[in-house]
Parts: C-alpha cells; sequence; structure tokens
C-alpha cells in the first residue's frame, strides 16, 4: 500500500480489470482448447471485478445495519450517504456461480471432444468421424456391421464445401470413403 | 374485469421449472425411464404454458394493460419486478406455441438414447429460461434467464455428444459466452453509473446522465443482445452449429432462441434509448440491411437443407430488426406502424420457421442425409409431407394467402414510408433469394428421381405413431400461418396495440413505478 501512495484503489482495479480483459481475449483467439478455458476463465474474473467496482470501492464502512438504533444513528447523521454498497456483492456471486457452472460445462465438452477426436486443436468445423468410442452406438447397428452405419447427427464431410477446413493430415485419412459410401448406397447408378 | 390478477405472470416461469424438476427425478428412476410419463406431462406442462400465456395477451393487448408484479411486495428497485404488456404477451404466446409443436415432433424423431439423458427436463428448463426472459423487468434478472436458457441450450445441442456436436458445441458456447460476459459488463456500467438495474428506473435515470453513458450501454447492450439475435457482424455461431443437433432441437432453437436477443433489443432500445433509434438509425438500418442480405447470400452457397435453413433465420432476424430501426420515425399511415411490422413479421417467422424446420428434418431422417445434392424424389413417396414443405416454404418467401406475404408488405411499406429506399431494395433482393434458395431445396428433395443415400435409426413417418406426431404439429403451423395471412387485418391490429405500449415509456415507468426517494449511489454524472 505504501509502494504506490498516489494510485488511487479505483485505479487499480479498473487496470486489473483491463488486464484480465486483455488476457482472456488473446487466450480465446488461439487454436487450443486448454488455453480457451483459460480465456474465458480470465474473461469472467474481468467481468466479475467489474461489477465488483460497480459498487465504488469503500473502506471500513457497513454494508449492512444490525439493529434499528444504528440505522436510526446513521440516518440522522447522514452516514446513510456512506454506507456501503452491497447488491454488487450479491450480483458477483450470482455471476460466479453461473460461470462455475458454465465452466464445468465447458471442461467437460473439451473433455469429450479431447476424447473423440484425439486433438486438442479447435478447427473450423470439422471433426473426424471417428465411432469407436461412441456410448450411443446401438446394438442393433453392431449387429449389422455388414452395410455401411449412417447416422444423421454425424458429421458428412463435404468435399466441396469442407475441404478448406479439413488439417491435411486429416484430410488425407478420410479421403474420399464418406463420398464413396454415398454413391454406392445410391439405388441407381448416376 | 376477469379474475385475471398479475400473480398469473409467475406461471410461465414456475410451471416449467418444477415440471421439468419432477421429470428429473422421474427419469431417475423406473423402467425405459418412463419416457411415456415424462411424455405426457411435458404436453400437459407446455400446454399450461401457451393457455396462461394466452391468457396474459388478452389481459393486456385485449384491454391494453400492463400487468406488473412485484414479488413479495417489495418496490420496484429492491424487489422482483415481472412486468408483462402487448410486447411480452405476444413473445410468450409464441414461445409457447413452438414449445408445444416442437414437443411432440422431439418424441417422433428422437433416438431413445437421447430421450434417456434428460431431453424432456431440458426441454422444459429452456422454455422456462425463454419465458423469464421475456417477463424480466431488472436488467440482471434478464441475465440470470439468459444464462438459464443458454445452459440448457449448450446442454441440448450436445446431448449425445456426436463429435460433430461436441466440436459445434465448442464454437456456441464460447461465441455465447462471451455476448453474455458483454452483457454482464453492461450491466456492471449501468449499476455504477445509474445506481440501478431496474429498467424502468434505468429509463428514467439515463434521461439525466451523462450522453456517454448512453452511448456506452447502447453499444455493450446492441453488442451482447445482437449477437443473441444474430445480427450479421455477430453471428457467426448459428450456422456452425445449428445443422449439427437432433433436428428437433434445431427446430426449438430456429424458432425460440434468436427471438429471445429481439425482444432484448425491441424492450431495451425502445425503453432505454429512443433518442439513439434517431441518432444511430443510420447505423442500425445498416446492420439491417446487411444482415437481410448477406444472410440469403450465405444460404445460397449452403449444400444441406438445415444449413440452408439455418442461414435463412438470420435474414429474417436483418428484416425484424429493420422494424426497430424505423421504430420511432413519424408515420402518415399509424404511430408505431414499424413496429408493429416487425412484431407481425417476428410471429410469422416464429411459426413458419420452426415448421419448416421440421419438415426439413423429416426429410433429413427419412433420407438419412440433408445433403441437397444427393437427396431427390421423395415428393411421390411422401405427398403429404411435401405438400406441407411447400407450404411452409412458400409463406416464408412470401406469397400471398400465407402469413409472409402480409409481414413483408406492411414491413416494406413501413420502411418506404419512413424514406429508407435502399431499405427496401435490400430487402426484396433477399425475399427474391429467399425464393431462389427455397424452391431449390424444394427441387433437390422433393422432385426429380428417388435417391435415398443413407439410413437413419428413426425414420419418422414409417410408423404410425410417429407419422402423427411429425406431421400434425407440420400441418398446425401451416394452418396458423394461413390463418394469420388471412386475419392479417386483425392481427396487425394487436400488433399495434403491443407496439403503441412498448413506445409508451413513460407508461411502463408509471406501471412499474420504482420508488423515488432513494438517491442514486452518489452523485450522477449531470448533463451539462
Amino acid at each position: 500500500m505504501s509502494a504506490i501512495p498516489s494510485l488511487p484503489a479505483s485505479w487499480v482495479l479498473a487496470l486489473t480489470v483491463g488486464v484480465l480483459f486483455a488476457c482472456g481475449t488473446y487466450l480465446i483467439l488461439r487454436r487450443g482448447q486448454i488455453k480457451l478455458l483459460l480465456g474465458l476463465g480470465l474473461l469472467s474474473h474481468g467481468v466479475n471485478l467489474l461489477l465488483f467496482g460497480s459498487g465504488r470501492l469503500a473502506r471500513g464502512r457497513p454494508p449492512l445495519f444490525l439493529d434499528k438504533e444504528s440505522f436510526q444513528q446513521a440516518l440522522s447523521t447522514g452516514a446513510l450517504e456512506q454506507m456501503a454498497d452491497p447488491l454488487p456483492q450479491a450480483l458477483i456471486l450470482t455471476a460466479i456461480v453461473i460461470s462455475f457452472g458454465i465452466t464445468a460445462f465447458v471442461i467437460m465438452l473439451v473433455h469429450r471432444r479431447l476424447t473423440i477426436t484425439k486433438m486438442d486443436v479447435v478447427y473450423g468445423e470439422l471433426v473426424p468421424l471417428l465411432r469407436e468410442n461412441d456410448p450411443f452406438a446401438p446394438e442393433e447397428n453392431l449387429a449389422s456391421r455388414a452395410q455401411p452405419p449412417y447416422d444423421w447427427l454425424a458429421y458428412e464431410v463435404d468435399p466441396l464445401y469442407d475441404r478448406e477446413d479439413l488439417p491435411p493430415a486429416l484430410a488425407e485419412e478420410m479421403g474420399h470413403t464418406q463420398e464413396d459410401t454415398f454413391e454406392s448406397m445410391e439405388e441407381e447408378a448416376p | 374485469m376477469s379474475g385475471f390478477s398479475p400473480n398469473w405472470l409467475v406461471v410461465p416461469v414456475a410451471l416449467p421449472l418444477f415440471t421439468g424438476a419432477l421429470l428429473l427425478f422421474i427419469g431417475r428412476w423406473g423402467f425405459r425411464r418412463w419416457l411415456w410419463l415424462q411424455r405426457t406431462l411435458g404436453t400437459v406442462a407446455l400446454t399450461l404454458n401457451l393457455a396462461v400465456a394466452l391468457a396474459v395477451a388478452v389481459e393486456t393487448i385485449g384491454q391494453g394493460r400492463r400487468y406488473v408484479l412485484q414479488v413479495g411486495l417489495w418496490d420496484a428497485p429492491f424487489g422482483i419486478s415481472v412486468v408483462a404488456d402487448g410486447l411480452t404477451a405476444i413473445m410468450l404466446v409464441m414461445g409457447g406455441v413452438v414449445a408445444l409443436a416442437v414437443f411432440p415432433y422431439a418424441m417422433a424423431t428422437l433416438d431413445y438414447h437421447r430421450e434417456r439423458m434428460g431431453f424432456y427436463p431440458l426441454y422444459l428448463v429452456l422454455v422456462m429460461g425463454v419465458n423469464g426472459a421475456f417477463l424480466a423487468g431488472d436488467l440482471f434478472n434478464l441475465y440470470v434467464f439468459f444464462e438459464v436458457l443458454l445452459m440448457a441450450s449448450f446442454v441440448l445441442l450436445t446431448v449425445g455428444g456426436q463429435p460433430a456436436q461436441t466440436n459445434s458445441g465448442i464454437h456456441y458456447v464460447v461465441l455465447n459466452l462471451l455476448a453474455s460476459i458483454i452483457f454482464l459488463a453492461a450491466a456492471g456500467v449501468a449499476y455504477g453509473t445509474l445506481g440501478t438495474l431496474n429498467m424502468a428506473q434505468m429509463a428514467q435515470r439515463l434521461d439525466m446522465a451523462d450522453p456517454s453513458v448512453r452511448t456506452l450501454l447502447a453499444g455493450l447492450l446492441l453488442v451482447g443482445f445482437g449477437s443473441k439475435a444474430a445480427l450479421v457482424p455477430f453471428h457467426f455461431w448459428l450456422p456452425t452449429s445449428y445443422h449439427t443437433p437432433p433436428p428437433a432441437v434445431t427446430a426449438l432453437f430456429g424458432g425460440l432462441l434468436t427471438k429471445v436477443g429481439i425482444y432484448t433489443l425491441f424492450r431495451s432500445y425502445t425503453l432505454l434509448f429512443p433518442e439513439l433509434l434517431v441518432a444511430w438509425q443510420p447505423l442500425l438500418l445498416t446492420l439491417a440491411g446487411v444482415t437481410m442480405v448477406a444472410g440469403a447470400l450465405g444460404a445460397l452457397a449452403q449444400p444441406t437443407i438445415r444449413r440452408v435453413l439455418s442461414f435463412h433465420i438470420i435474414s429474417h432476424v436483418g428484416f425484424m430488426f429493420v422494424g426497430l430501426a424505423v421504430a420511432v420515425d413519424i408515420y402518415r399511415l399509424a404511430p408505431g406502424f414499424g413496429l408493429a411490422a416487425a412484431l407481425l413479421y417476428l410471429v410469422h417467422h416464429m411459426i413458419v420457421k420452426t415448421g419448416l424446420i421440421m419438415a426439413g428434418g423429416a426429410v433429413e431422417l427419412e433420407m438419412g442425409s440433408g445433403r441437397l445434392a444427393s437427396i431427390g424424389g421423395l415428393a411421390a413417396r411422401r405427398p403429404l409431407l411435401a405438400t406441407l414443405f411447400f407450404l411452409s416454404a412458400i409463406s416464408l418467401a412470401g406469397i400471398p394467402p400465407f402469413s409472409g406475404f402480409i409481414g413483408k408488405l406492411s414491413l416494406l411499406q413501413a420502411i418506404l414510408d419512413a424514406g429508407h429506399w435502399w431499405v427496401v431494395a435490400a430487402g426484396l433482393v433477399a425475399s427474391l433469394l429467399t425464393l431462389i434458395n427455397i424452391m431449390r431445396l424444394w427441387q433437390q428433395s422433393f422432385w426429380g428421381r428417388y435417391r435415398r443415400p443413407g439410413r437413419s435409426r428413426v425414420r419418422p413417418l414409417e410408423e404410425p405413431w410417429r407419422r402423427t406426431r411429425v406431421l400434425a404439429p407440420l400441418a398446425g403451423t401451416v394452418l396458423l400461418s394461413l390463418a394469420l395471412g388471412l386475419g392479417g387485418e386483425r392481427a396487425f391490429g394487436w400488433m399495434q396495440v403491443a407496439a403503441q405500449q412498448t413506445l409508451d415509456r413513460e407508461g411502463y415507468i408509471r406501471a412499474v413505478a420504482p420508488h423515488p426517494t432513494i438517491p442514486p449511489l452518489d452523485k450522477l454524472p449531470q448533463k451539462e
């Protein structure tokens, strides 16, 4: 505190909010999913601090009164104007709970994506179609693996539309299999 | 006076919430998760929700009144204010209609594995969040309800955990979360400068506050709500994600979610910043025009049915937004004509877009693929589906007996009356492109030789019980659209009542009646 006596607390708060927002924005612009998570965390911390600052910083002032006498006293001396504002803390608590829940969800989403795609990178719209780990693969499909399993939810790679989004290695790996499947299943030859 | 009391306004929030919680408990035990019970209870709850919404609409639009519930009888800035006026009522009714229409469709088209993972509870929680956002009279409650509906939509989008779903889920979650963070920052700025989060009191204090405060708040809210509404520079989350979940989820999202953003834009700009509707009109008109054309152009390039339809959502968001941009212009026709036309278009869009996505999803399930290049010839095999798809499609494109015509006509009339001819030109170009797109969808999927490139797990039109549950809601949306088109004059009258109520800021502030004696947090930045 004595090291930087000239810098008011609200400036420090504003600078912190700005730095958090800047770092968060930088991190969510990266390709990595873990950086994305960290960036979202920093951004929500930044906005929580912004909410904290919205009630004005006050030191040593009560946010609430425990009895009627002290309230009356504060009212008569005009100290009511000086009391600290309890509302931002309620707002922050709500925002923290919400961002906690959403962060938990995003972590699980990223984890699921990592187990399916084996890549820690967010690429356009492409996901390779790996069906080994699919817990939703129904039994009847397992029994009749003879016909190619088609799931309308599974990603279709459109050769015209999605080729640019493919990372080069995956494009080769996936190749034209999808396309061929479609053509082989057409009921008449083109 | 009927027995309507403001206490009924709690029902659209509480009923889906408690039913959803009950379904969670039910779905925990029982043979096959008691899906039949979940479905029945969900249908009952959604029907009751629609009934209450209709009652609210009759009371607010029919009587021209506002209803405000101060929860726990705390005065306005301290307690939770629940406000219902004509705009809210229209949104509640349309949300109820969409939710009720998609519910049986979801029963018929989802596979057991997704149903069992808590689909129905999430569906109801989503409806609760949407209804709460429509009813909130407070910026922070609006944020909370937004988060509720976003959480539910995150899970609905990714339930099943397919590769495409998790991938698009990341885009959807991150961009929506960013929009929420911007919105929350706006709430923080509002509390720091105005000392209140109650929207009526904010409107009062913004009149006295420094213009910079207004500019900052309006900008933050435009970006935040504009992202939710998928306005063009902020729309990227929508087309990457809407084609990946099951068609029922896409239909629900396409009908409900972006409209919440539109609603909040309408509410916040007419209530808080009516001056900026004039001062920023060029900006708003540009955004609207670009959104209209870019959405329709984007749809032209898309290879699958639901991708085309999700780009159309963006295009139509532009049509609704243009109504806000011309909301406060002076009209020779009637006061509030522009906003009323936008509301009519909103109603039309919610009905028709839901129906069309349901029909397109049925085609995808039937064919095993949504790719336009590889499907075809369904008209001969499924004539009823083909008819309903065609009727929804021409309604979306704006062919006369249906509601699209009356919506577009009134909107273009309003813009022409306000003298923005180039926006009209953009709108007409977008309409033409929409027609081309829709005909492309129709021709590729229904005409030509029968080609069925894939097998889907659920073929909804094979079994009779699935067929009714798919076709009945579709027919319902087509009939509603036809009714709206034929009874356009009366419907437009209701929209005008709602629009005039929305534009009447003083009435809103008087109805909420924020407590006057509480001083601002500290001295407000005063106007010179």
